[in-house]
Protein backbone atom coordinates (compact mmCIF):
# COMPACT_ATOMS: atom_id res chain seq x y z
CA UNK A 1 0.00 0.00 0.00
CA UNK A 2 2.74 2.05 -0.70
CA UNK A 3 4.05 4.22 -3.61
CA UNK A 4 7.49 3.90 -4.31
CA UNK A 5 8.86 7.32 -5.33
CA UNK A 6 11.85 8.27 -7.64
CA UNK A 7 14.71 8.38 -6.46
CA UNK A 8 17.34 9.36 -8.94
CA UNK A 9 17.52 12.88 -7.94
CA UNK A 10 18.75 12.60 -4.56
CA UNK A 11 22.53 14.22 -4.62
CA UNK A 12 24.00 10.79 -3.38
CA UNK A 13 22.45 8.78 -5.81
CA UNK A 14 25.15 8.07 -9.08
CA UNK A 15 22.72 9.32 -11.92
CA UNK A 16 22.28 7.17 -15.01
CA UNK A 17 23.39 3.84 -13.50
CA UNK A 18 19.74 2.05 -12.91
CA UNK A 19 16.29 2.55 -14.52
CA UNK A 20 13.52 2.47 -12.30
CA UNK A 21 12.40 -0.51 -13.62
CA UNK A 22 9.31 -1.92 -11.31
CA UNK A 23 10.08 -5.18 -13.03
CA UNK A 24 14.17 -5.31 -10.77
CA UNK A 25 13.28 -3.28 -7.64
CA UNK A 26 16.22 -5.37 -6.07
CA UNK A 27 18.70 -3.30 -7.83
CA UNK A 28 16.76 0.17 -5.98
CA UNK A 29 17.34 -1.35 -3.07
CA UNK A 30 20.93 -2.32 -3.25
CA UNK A 31 21.45 1.37 -4.11
CA UNK A 32 19.24 3.07 -1.03
CA UNK A 33 21.15 0.86 1.60
CA UNK A 34 24.27 2.04 0.07
CA UNK A 35 24.33 5.50 -0.40
CA UNK A 36 20.74 6.53 1.45
CA UNK A 37 19.89 3.81 3.68
CA UNK A 38 17.02 6.87 5.20
CA UNK A 39 15.83 9.08 2.04
CA UNK A 40 13.34 11.36 2.41
CA UNK A 41 11.13 11.82 -0.69
CA UNK A 42 7.98 13.92 -1.32
CA UNK A 43 5.30 11.10 -2.05
CA UNK A 44 6.65 7.96 0.01
CA UNK A 45 7.57 10.18 2.96
CA UNK A 46 10.81 9.00 4.80
CA UNK A 47 11.96 5.58 3.60
CA UNK A 48 14.03 3.22 5.50
CA UNK A 49 15.90 0.95 3.78
CA UNK A 50 18.36 -1.02 6.18
CA UNK A 51 17.04 -4.54 7.52
CA UNK A 52 17.98 -3.51 11.04
CA UNK A 53 16.43 -0.30 10.94
CA UNK A 54 13.10 -2.36 9.32
CA UNK A 55 12.96 -4.97 12.06
CA UNK A 56 13.26 -1.87 14.71
CA UNK A 57 10.42 -0.10 12.91
CA UNK A 58 8.30 -3.21 13.07
CA UNK A 59 9.56 -3.97 16.71
CA UNK A 60 8.34 -0.72 17.94
CA UNK A 61 5.01 -0.22 16.96
CA UNK A 62 4.22 2.57 19.56
CA UNK A 63 6.42 4.68 17.65
CA UNK A 64 6.06 3.52 14.43
CA UNK A 65 2.43 3.90 14.10
CA UNK A 66 0.26 2.43 11.51
CA UNK A 67 -2.68 4.61 12.58
CA UNK A 68 -4.65 6.92 10.39
CA UNK A 69 -1.68 9.37 9.95
CA UNK A 70 0.20 7.36 8.50
CA UNK A 71 -1.94 6.44 5.82
CA UNK A 72 -5.86 7.23 4.93
CA UNK A 73 -7.50 5.12 2.35
CA UNK A 74 -10.94 6.35 1.75
CA UNK A 75 -11.67 5.24 5.58
CA UNK A 76 -13.33 7.33 7.94
CA UNK A 77 -12.66 5.35 10.84
CA UNK A 78 -8.95 3.50 11.73
CA UNK A 79 -9.04 0.26 10.02
CA UNK A 80 -9.42 -2.56 12.26
CA UNK A 81 -6.99 -4.22 13.76
CA UNK A 82 -4.28 -2.17 11.90
CA UNK A 83 -4.96 1.26 12.36
CA UNK A 84 -5.55 0.66 16.23
CA UNK A 85 -2.14 1.19 18.71
CA UNK A 86 -1.43 -0.69 21.18
CA UNK A 87 -2.27 -1.85 24.13
CA UNK A 88 -6.02 -1.45 22.84
CA UNK A 89 -4.65 -3.47 19.51
CA UNK A 90 -4.67 -6.91 21.20
CA UNK A 91 -8.05 -7.37 22.21
CA UNK A 92 -9.07 -7.12 18.44
CA UNK A 93 -6.06 -9.88 17.56
CA UNK A 94 -7.10 -12.59 20.13
CA UNK A 95 -10.59 -12.20 18.49
CA UNK A 96 -9.39 -12.41 14.73
CA UNK A 97 -5.75 -14.44 15.31
CA UNK A 98 -8.00 -17.55 15.93
CA UNK A 99 -9.79 -17.44 12.53
CA UNK A 100 -6.49 -16.99 10.39
CA UNK A 101 -3.93 -19.45 12.26
CA UNK A 102 -2.65 -22.32 10.61
CA UNK A 103 -5.00 -24.61 11.82
CA UNK A 104 -8.15 -23.24 10.86
CA UNK A 105 -7.57 -21.94 7.18
CA UNK A 106 -6.03 -25.95 6.79
CA UNK A 107 -9.52 -26.29 6.71
CA UNK A 108 -9.39 -24.64 3.04
CA UNK A 109 -7.03 -26.65 1.61
CA UNK A 110 -9.56 -28.76 -0.29
CA UNK A 111 -11.59 -25.48 -1.40
CA UNK A 112 -8.62 -23.71 -2.83
CA UNK A 113 -7.30 -26.71 -4.17
CA UNK A 114 -10.81 -27.32 -6.64
CA UNK A 115 -10.70 -23.74 -7.55
CA UNK A 116 -7.10 -23.65 -8.52
CA UNK A 117 -8.31 -26.77 -11.03
CA UNK A 118 -11.62 -24.87 -12.26
CA UNK A 119 -9.45 -21.99 -12.95
CA UNK A 120 -6.62 -24.15 -14.75
CA UNK A 121 -9.44 -26.28 -16.50
CA UNK A 122 -11.14 -22.68 -18.15
CA UNK A 123 -7.66 -22.32 -19.76
CA UNK A 124 -5.32 -25.19 -20.08
CA UNK A 125 -6.39 -26.09 -23.85
CA UNK A 126 -5.84 -23.28 -25.07
CA UNK A 127 -2.03 -23.71 -24.46
CA UNK A 128 -1.66 -20.17 -23.21
CA UNK A 129 -2.90 -17.60 -20.92
CA UNK A 130 -2.86 -14.16 -19.35
CA UNK A 131 -2.58 -15.54 -15.90
CA UNK A 132 -3.30 -12.32 -14.17
CA UNK A 133 -7.18 -12.45 -14.82
CA UNK A 134 -7.25 -16.18 -15.76
CA UNK A 135 -5.62 -17.10 -12.03
CA UNK A 136 -4.01 -14.42 -10.07
CA UNK A 137 -7.03 -12.64 -9.70
CA UNK A 138 -9.95 -15.35 -9.28
CA UNK A 139 -8.24 -17.01 -6.69
CA UNK A 140 -8.19 -15.05 -4.25
CA UNK A 141 -10.80 -12.96 -4.69
CA UNK A 142 -13.37 -16.07 -4.88
CA UNK A 143 -11.11 -17.29 -1.41
CA UNK A 144 -12.28 -13.94 0.08
CA UNK A 145 -16.21 -14.02 -0.78
CA UNK A 146 -16.44 -17.63 0.24
CA UNK A 147 -14.66 -17.18 3.56
CA UNK A 148 -17.04 -14.25 4.18
CA UNK A 149 -19.92 -15.96 3.44
CA UNK A 150 -20.88 -13.03 0.41
CA UNK A 151 -22.31 -13.94 -2.99
CA UNK A 152 -20.01 -15.16 -5.47
CA UNK A 153 -22.20 -12.67 -8.40
CA UNK A 154 -20.47 -9.96 -5.97
CA UNK A 155 -16.77 -10.55 -7.62
CA UNK A 156 -16.84 -8.13 -10.19
CA UNK A 157 -18.18 -5.24 -7.61
CA UNK A 158 -15.41 -6.27 -5.18
CA UNK A 159 -13.08 -5.68 -7.70
CA UNK A 160 -13.72 -2.52 -8.54
CA UNK A 161 -14.27 -1.44 -4.43
CA UNK A 162 -10.55 -2.72 -4.25
CA UNK A 163 -8.97 -0.67 -7.51
CA UNK A 164 -10.48 2.67 -7.21
CA UNK A 165 -8.97 2.38 -3.39
CA UNK A 166 -5.64 0.74 -4.01
CA UNK A 167 -5.42 2.54 -7.75
CA UNK A 168 -7.49 4.95 -8.99
CA UNK A 169 -7.32 5.72 -12.26
CA UNK A 170 -6.34 9.81 -12.04
CA UNK A 171 -3.26 11.08 -11.89
CA UNK A 172 -4.89 14.29 -10.08
CA UNK A 173 -4.35 14.14 -6.69
CA UNK A 174 -7.66 15.64 -5.41
CA UNK A 175 -9.88 13.34 -7.70
CA UNK A 176 -7.71 10.20 -6.35
CA UNK A 177 -8.85 11.55 -2.56
CA UNK A 178 -12.26 11.70 -3.80
CA UNK A 179 -12.31 8.15 -5.84
CA UNK A 180 -10.91 6.60 -2.72
CA UNK A 181 -13.30 8.75 0.13
CA UNK A 182 -16.18 7.93 -2.64
CA UNK A 183 -15.74 4.21 -2.57
CA UNK A 184 -14.98 4.23 1.01
CA UNK A 185 -18.72 5.11 1.65
CA UNK A 186 -19.91 2.37 -0.80
CA UNK A 187 -17.57 -0.53 1.01
CA UNK A 188 -19.36 0.46 4.14
CA UNK A 189 -22.66 0.59 2.53
CA UNK A 190 -22.12 -2.82 1.28
CA UNK A 191 -21.15 -4.93 4.56
CA UNK A 192 -24.05 -2.26 6.44
CA UNK A 193 -26.34 -4.37 4.01
CA UNK A 194 -25.16 -7.52 4.27
CA UNK A 195 -24.85 -7.77 8.38
CA UNK A 196 -28.24 -6.06 8.63
CA UNK A 197 -29.54 -9.12 6.62
CA UNK A 198 -27.31 -11.26 9.23
CA UNK A 199 -28.81 -9.78 11.78
CA UNK A 200 -32.30 -11.01 10.38
CA UNK A 201 -31.05 -14.39 9.09
CA UNK A 202 -27.66 -15.74 10.76
CA UNK A 203 -25.64 -18.38 8.86
CA UNK A 204 -22.76 -20.33 9.51
CA UNK A 205 -19.82 -17.70 8.12
CA UNK A 206 -17.28 -15.28 9.48
CA UNK A 207 -19.95 -11.98 9.40
CA UNK A 208 -22.74 -13.86 11.58
CA UNK A 209 -19.76 -14.71 13.81
CA UNK A 210 -18.69 -11.16 14.05
CA UNK A 211 -21.82 -10.21 14.83
CA UNK A 212 -21.74 -12.79 17.85
CA UNK A 213 -18.65 -12.52 18.68
CA UNK A 214 -17.22 -11.42 22.49
CA UNK A 215 -14.48 -9.01 23.02
CA UNK A 216 -13.57 -8.99 26.60
CA UNK A 217 -17.29 -9.35 27.67
CA UNK A 218 -18.49 -6.79 25.07
CA UNK A 219 -20.42 -7.36 21.82
CA UNK A 220 -18.06 -5.63 18.86
CA UNK A 221 -20.19 -2.47 17.61
CA UNK A 222 -21.31 -2.13 13.95
CA UNK A 223 -18.65 0.25 13.31
CA UNK A 224 -16.11 -2.11 14.56
CA UNK A 225 -17.22 -5.25 12.34
CA UNK A 226 -17.48 -2.52 9.02
CA UNK A 227 -13.88 -1.40 10.39
CA UNK A 228 -12.39 -4.73 10.34
CA UNK A 229 -14.51 -5.97 6.79
CA UNK A 230 -12.80 -2.52 5.16
CA UNK A 231 -9.31 -3.91 5.69
CA UNK A 232 -10.06 -7.37 4.86
CA UNK A 233 -11.43 -6.44 1.35
CA UNK A 234 -8.31 -4.41 0.97
CA UNK A 235 -5.51 -6.46 2.64
CA UNK A 236 -6.91 -10.19 1.45
CA UNK A 237 -7.36 -9.63 -1.84
CA UNK A 238 -4.51 -7.54 -3.70
CA UNK A 239 -1.89 -8.62 -2.15
CA UNK A 240 -2.52 -12.68 -2.77
CA UNK A 241 -2.88 -11.67 -6.77
CA UNK A 242 0.31 -9.59 -6.72
CA UNK A 243 2.38 -12.63 -4.61
CA UNK A 244 1.09 -15.52 -7.03
CA UNK A 245 1.50 -13.15 -9.82
CA UNK A 246 5.30 -12.57 -8.67
CA UNK A 247 6.37 -15.94 -7.79
CA UNK A 248 4.98 -17.23 -11.53
CA UNK A 249 6.52 -14.64 -13.13
CA UNK A 250 10.04 -15.31 -11.38
CA UNK A 251 9.80 -19.37 -12.33
CA UNK A 252 8.59 -18.69 -15.57
CA UNK A 253 11.70 -16.60 -16.31
CA UNK A 254 13.90 -19.09 -14.74
CA UNK A 255 13.12 -22.63 -16.17
CA UNK A 256 15.75 -24.37 -14.10
CA UNK A 257 14.02 -23.55 -10.83
CA UNK A 258 10.55 -23.85 -12.40
CA UNK A 259 11.96 -27.38 -13.34
CA UNK A 260 13.05 -28.36 -9.41
CA UNK A 261 9.58 -27.37 -8.58
CA UNK A 262 8.36 -30.12 -10.73
CA UNK A 263 10.83 -32.57 -10.32
CA UNK A 264 10.59 -32.38 -6.39
CA UNK A 265 7.12 -30.95 -5.68
CA UNK A 266 8.64 -31.17 -1.46
CA UNK A 267 10.30 -27.93 -2.80
CA UNK A 268 7.08 -25.67 -3.00
CA UNK A 269 7.07 -24.69 0.43
CA UNK A 270 10.89 -23.54 0.72
CA UNK A 271 10.02 -21.96 -2.77
CA UNK A 272 6.92 -19.69 -1.46
CA UNK A 273 9.02 -18.35 1.34
CA UNK A 274 12.18 -17.89 -0.41
CA UNK A 275 9.96 -15.90 -3.54
CA UNK A 276 7.76 -14.21 -0.89
CA UNK A 277 11.90 -12.96 0.09
CA UNK A 278 13.08 -12.18 -3.05
CA UNK A 279 9.85 -10.67 -4.42
CA UNK A 280 8.28 -8.96 -1.60
CA UNK A 281 5.03 -8.40 -3.34
CA UNK A 282 4.23 -5.57 -0.48
CA UNK A 283 7.28 -3.82 -0.99
CA UNK A 284 6.68 -1.27 1.82
CA UNK A 285 4.19 -0.21 4.85
CA UNK A 286 3.61 3.11 5.48
CA UNK A 287 4.07 4.46 9.41
CA UNK A 288 4.03 7.74 11.27
CA UNK A 289 6.66 8.45 13.95
CA UNK A 290 4.68 9.42 17.45
CA UNK A 291 7.75 10.86 18.90
CA UNK A 292 11.36 11.90 17.86
CA UNK A 293 13.58 9.10 17.59
CA UNK A 294 16.82 8.36 15.98
CA UNK A 295 17.22 5.90 13.23
CA UNK A 296 20.42 4.95 11.67
CA UNK A 297 22.22 7.80 13.19
CA UNK A 298 19.24 10.35 11.72
CA UNK A 299 16.78 12.00 13.39
CA UNK A 300 13.08 11.14 12.74
CA UNK A 301 10.45 14.23 13.98
CA UNK A 302 7.45 13.19 15.64
CA UNK A 303 4.77 13.29 12.80
CA UNK A 304 7.09 11.94 10.21
CA UNK A 305 5.10 9.61 7.58
CA UNK A 306 7.48 6.63 6.86
CA UNK A 307 7.93 3.61 4.47
CA UNK A 308 9.43 1.25 6.02
CA UNK A 309 10.81 -1.14 3.00
CA UNK A 310 10.38 -4.46 4.26
CA UNK A 311 11.74 -5.53 0.61
CA UNK A 312 15.21 -3.96 0.75
CA UNK A 313 15.33 -5.61 4.48
CA UNK A 314 14.76 -9.03 2.63
CA UNK A 315 17.92 -8.78 0.73
CA UNK A 316 19.96 -7.16 3.24
CA UNK A 317 23.26 -9.27 3.56
CA UNK A 318 22.89 -8.25 7.45
CA UNK A 319 19.61 -10.25 7.69
CA UNK A 320 20.24 -12.76 4.60
CA UNK A 321 24.00 -14.05 3.67
CA UNK A 322 23.70 -14.34 -0.15
CA UNK A 323 21.03 -12.12 -0.47
CA UNK A 324 21.22 -12.36 -4.71
CA UNK A 325 20.43 -16.11 -4.53
CA UNK A 326 17.32 -17.65 -4.81
CA UNK A 327 17.83 -20.97 -2.59
CA UNK A 328 14.47 -22.63 -2.16
CA UNK A 329 16.11 -24.67 0.30
CA UNK A 330 17.06 -21.74 2.22
CA UNK A 331 18.30 -23.02 5.86
CA UNK A 332 17.76 -19.91 7.84
CA UNK A 333 15.02 -17.41 6.17
CA UNK A 334 13.43 -14.78 8.28
CA UNK A 335 12.25 -12.59 6.06
CA UNK A 336 9.36 -10.17 6.80
CA UNK A 337 7.41 -10.07 3.77
CA UNK A 338 4.38 -10.51 5.67
CA UNK A 339 5.92 -7.44 8.13
CA UNK A 340 6.21 -8.26 11.58
CA UNK A 341 5.84 -7.36 15.06
CA UNK A 342 2.16 -6.63 16.45
CA UNK A 343 1.29 -5.70 13.20
CA UNK A 344 2.52 -9.12 11.29
CA UNK A 345 0.23 -9.35 8.52
CA UNK A 346 -3.32 -11.15 10.23
CA UNK A 347 -4.12 -13.16 6.73
CA UNK A 348 -0.38 -14.37 6.52
CA UNK A 349 -1.18 -18.72 6.53
CA UNK A 350 -4.32 -18.30 4.38
CA UNK A 351 -1.72 -16.80 1.87
CA UNK A 352 1.09 -19.24 2.35
CA UNK A 353 -2.06 -21.79 2.04
CA UNK A 354 -3.14 -20.41 -1.33
CA UNK A 355 0.26 -19.02 -2.63
CA UNK A 356 1.43 -23.38 -2.12
CA UNK A 357 -1.55 -25.10 -3.28
CA UNK A 358 -1.65 -22.52 -6.69
CA UNK A 359 1.54 -23.61 -7.24
CA UNK A 360 1.53 -27.31 -6.54
CA UNK A 361 -1.55 -27.44 -8.84
CA UNK A 362 -0.16 -25.29 -11.69
CA UNK A 363 3.52 -27.36 -11.39
CA UNK A 364 1.62 -30.30 -12.20
CA UNK A 365 -1.25 -29.20 -14.69
CA UNK A 366 1.18 -27.04 -17.16
CA UNK A 367 5.00 -28.34 -15.59
CA UNK A 368 6.50 -26.56 -18.93
CA UNK A 369 4.85 -23.02 -18.49
CA UNK A 370 7.38 -19.85 -20.13
CA UNK A 371 6.89 -16.36 -20.49
CA UNK A 372 4.67 -16.22 -24.25
CA UNK A 373 7.49 -15.96 -26.81
CA UNK A 374 7.33 -12.09 -28.04
CA UNK A 375 5.94 -10.61 -24.85
CA UNK A 376 6.84 -9.79 -21.69
CA UNK A 377 5.31 -9.19 -18.11
CA UNK A 378 4.45 -6.23 -16.43
CA UNK A 379 4.87 -5.20 -13.02
CA UNK A 380 2.77 -2.37 -11.22
CA UNK A 381 4.93 0.09 -8.77
CA UNK A 382 3.65 0.38 -5.46
CA UNK A 383 2.26 -3.37 -4.41
CA UNK A 384 4.45 -5.21 -6.86
CA UNK A 385 1.81 -6.67 -9.15
CA UNK A 386 2.13 -8.41 -12.16
CA UNK A 387 -0.61 -7.14 -14.26
CA UNK A 388 0.01 -8.48 -17.55
CA UNK A 389 1.48 -12.03 -17.04
CA UNK A 390 1.15 -13.55 -20.83
CA UNK A 391 2.23 -17.37 -20.07
CA UNK A 392 2.61 -20.12 -23.10
CA UNK A 393 2.82 -24.25 -22.56
CA UNK A 394 1.71 -27.13 -23.86
CA UNK A 395 -1.89 -27.89 -23.66
CA UNK A 396 -2.59 -31.99 -22.72
CA UNK A 397 -3.02 -34.24 -25.75
CA UNK B 1 20.23 -28.52 24.79
CA UNK B 2 17.03 -26.43 25.85
CA UNK B 3 14.65 -24.24 23.92
CA UNK B 4 12.59 -21.29 24.74
CA UNK B 5 10.63 -19.05 23.68
CA UNK B 6 10.21 -15.39 24.49
CA UNK B 7 5.75 -14.82 24.42
CA UNK B 8 6.49 -11.03 24.55
CA UNK B 9 7.98 -11.39 21.33
CA UNK B 10 6.50 -14.24 19.29
CA UNK B 11 3.47 -12.83 17.10
CA UNK B 12 2.73 -15.78 15.62
CA UNK B 13 4.41 -15.94 12.23
CA UNK B 14 3.97 -19.94 12.72
CA UNK B 15 7.16 -20.80 10.80
CA UNK B 16 8.66 -23.24 13.91
CA UNK B 17 5.45 -25.36 14.43
CA UNK B 18 5.48 -25.52 10.66
CA UNK B 19 9.19 -26.24 9.88
CA UNK B 20 9.28 -28.50 13.35
CA UNK B 21 6.30 -29.68 14.79
CA UNK B 22 8.32 -32.28 17.44
CA UNK B 23 9.38 -29.60 19.11
CA UNK B 24 6.78 -26.89 18.72
CA UNK B 25 3.34 -26.72 18.99
CA UNK B 26 0.30 -23.95 18.49
CA UNK B 27 -2.39 -22.44 21.01
CA UNK B 28 -5.17 -20.72 19.79
CA UNK B 29 -4.05 -17.29 18.10
CA UNK B 30 -1.09 -19.61 16.14
CA UNK B 31 1.42 -18.35 18.91
CA UNK B 32 4.18 -21.01 19.74
CA UNK B 33 3.91 -22.99 22.81
CA UNK B 34 7.02 -25.60 23.79
CA UNK B 35 5.68 -28.32 25.38
CA UNK B 36 8.85 -29.55 26.18
CA UNK B 37 11.85 -27.04 26.62
CA UNK B 38 14.52 -30.08 26.72
CA UNK B 39 15.06 -31.38 23.66
CA UNK B 40 16.49 -34.86 23.52
CA UNK B 41 19.19 -35.03 20.94
CA UNK B 42 17.40 -36.61 18.11
CA UNK B 43 14.86 -33.16 17.53
CA UNK B 44 18.09 -30.63 18.30
CA UNK B 45 18.98 -30.08 14.61
CA UNK B 46 14.76 -29.47 14.14
CA UNK B 47 14.73 -27.09 17.13
CA UNK B 48 17.63 -25.18 15.31
CA UNK B 49 15.32 -25.09 12.14
CA UNK B 50 12.52 -23.68 14.17
CA UNK B 51 14.76 -20.87 16.17
CA UNK B 52 16.88 -19.94 12.65
CA UNK B 53 13.25 -19.42 10.90
CA UNK B 54 11.59 -16.68 13.39
CA UNK B 55 11.72 -13.78 12.30
CA UNK B 56 11.19 -11.75 15.56
CA UNK B 57 14.14 -13.74 17.06
CA UNK B 58 11.93 -15.20 20.05
CA UNK B 59 13.49 -18.71 20.08
CA UNK B 60 16.52 -19.60 21.67
CA UNK B 61 18.60 -21.93 22.36
CA UNK B 62 20.63 -22.84 25.23
CA UNK B 63 23.34 -25.69 24.53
Amino acid sequence: MSEMEPVSETPEMPTGQFDLDPAKPQAIYDMLREHSPILRTELGGTMIARHEDVEFALRHAEVFSSDMDAISIGNVRPLIPLQINPPDHVKYRRLLDPLFAPKQVALLENDVRKLSNQLIDDFIDRGECEFNSAFAIPLPCTVFLRLLGLPLEDLDLFLGFKDNIIRPETKDQTEYQRIQAETGQEIYAYFDKVLDERERQPRDDMLTGFLEADVDGNRLTREDILDICYLFLLAGLDTVTASVGCMVSYLAQHPDQRQRLVDDPSQIPGAVEELLRWETPVPGVPRVATEDVELCGERIEAGERITVLLGSANIDERGFPQPDDVDFERPANRHLAFGGGVHRCLGSHLARLELRVALEQLHERIPDYSIKPGEEPKYTMGIRAVDYLPLAFTPPS
Amino acid sequence: MKVRVDTDLCVGHGRCYVLADDVFEADDRGHCLIPNEDVPPDLEEKARVGEQNCPEHAISIEE
